[in-house]
């Protein structure tokens, strides 16, 4: 059920940043819903792979790197889990890193960036707790 | 046992990369965005809604005050349009003594932007516009934007002339050089400019018409820097577009008229 609201909301986000790019200055919506949903939890990268190739296509007609990095985190967070324990340090460097490397390939603005990451951040934080709430 | 699992997952990582990097290269194309024209349109609804509605709440005062200017203006564009017909019939003429051709093979149409790509100056947009095919030309009323990639029954992407894909070919007028503008994601290169031949930074490229797939004199780009290279036969320009296609809500469509076989 997350994945569904997560994956339409994505897809609104995409439609969102078509839309009104030249009126509004917007945070990439998909991008943060899914690295959030990624970062909340690591066996998320079966839908959320998908959902960041469709970010690419849709938004640049191709694969870029912003694919790539999605594709390296759960890796990351895996090696980092192993080797210093999870903690939210590392996550939120990988967030990081995921959203600059991201946007500033494409050539998005500054503004755009920290907005994203501004949005990732509680989006991250909501959908930990609904993990969390869901195993209890 | 941990160190072979470390080693696993690094190895996977490689590859991964490796195989995606692979990947990236490769142009999908424009469907997945010509897809998204529904919820575009949807999106776009309360804005057109509101647009009306805030008509309710506007003083009838400032409303007389609009028509009257719009009714001005309109008797003005009246003149503009007798002064205007009555020129193109007098370059007609001109043009018939000199034996000069005209832009012809093209059918202009106007097409409304619907959505565009998140970058600063925007790589592809959507057009919501009929009767077009791939390969049409886009223009907005500064200069060229760049050309039609796909197509759906009522609606179009373009691929702007900052794609690396596109290659406008562009002259200077009363000036012999043939050069070739390419997309460079954020500027434009100029191709094959001869060091005698050099522009000023400042000068405006047009398109030359050569190949035909672009009618010839509108403008592209505008020189930002020349740089010679010791050695070499050619320069090193660089430019930018003279449209601004950010700003731009409704363009214009040149569409090649086939003729028939």
């Amino acid at each position: 059920m997350i994945a569904l609201v997560v994956g339409l909301s994505a897809f609104l986000g995409m439609s969102l940043n078509l839309a009104f790019s030249a009126s509004l200055t917007q945070p990439d919506w998909s991008l943060a819903l899914l690295l959030a949903a990624m970062l909340a939890h690591r066996k998320n990268w079966l839908w959320v792979l998908p959902c960041t190739l469709m970010h690419d296509l849709m938004l640049h007609w191709s694969v870029g790197i912003s694919f790539i990095i999605m594709a390296l985190i759960p890796f990351a967070m895996i090696y980092l889990d192993q080797s210093l324990g999870p903690g939210i340090p590392q996550r939120v460097l990988l967030l990081m890193i995921a959203v600059t490397l991201s946007l500033t390939e494409w050539g998005w603005g500054l503004q755009t960036v920290l907005l994203t990451l501004c949005l990732c951040v509680p989006l991250w934080y909501m959908l930990t707790g609904l993990y969390a709430k869901k195993t209890a | 046992m941990a160190v072979r699992r470390r080693y696993k997952l690094w190895l996977v990582a490689v590859f991964l990369i490796v195989g995606l990097f692979s990947l990236s290269r490769f142009s999908v194309g424009s469907w997945p965005m010509l897809v998204s024209w529904p919820a575009l349109e949807v999106l776009h609804a309360p804005v057109q809604w509101w647009g009306s509605f805030s008509l309710w709440f506007k003083d009838s005062a400032a409303l007389q005050e609009q028509f009257l200017a719009f009714r001005k203006k309109a008797e003005q564009q009246a003149a503009l349009i007798q002064e205007s017909n009555a020129l193109r019939e007098e370059n007609r003429q001109l043009r018939k003594i000199l034996d000069i051709s005209g832009i012809k093979g093209y059918r202009w149409h106007a097409a409304k932007v619907r959505g565009r790509s998140p970058e600063k100056m925007s790589q592809r947009i959507l057009l919501q516009v009929y009767g077009v095919s791939r390969d049409d030309v886009i223009v907005s009323s500064e200069g060229l934007v760049g050309v039609v990639d796909s197509t759906s029954d009522n609606h179009a992407t373009v691929r702007t002339i900052f794609d690396a894909s596109l290659s406008v070919p562009v002259t200077i007028p009363g000036k012999s050089l043939a050069a070739l503008s390419r997309g460079q994601g954020k500027s434009l290169a100029i191709d094959f400019v001869p060091l005698a031949a050099a522009p000023e930074p400042g000068e405006i490229l047009y398109t030359s018409g050569a190949g035909g797939m672009y009618p010839p004199g509108i403008a592209v780009a505008r020189i930002t820097n020349v740089q010679p290279i010791p050695g070499q036969l050619f320069v090193t320009v660089s430019a930018e577009p003279v449209a601004h296609w950010q700003r731009d809500n409704w363009l214009a469509v040149a569409s090649h008229l086939h003729e028939a076989p």
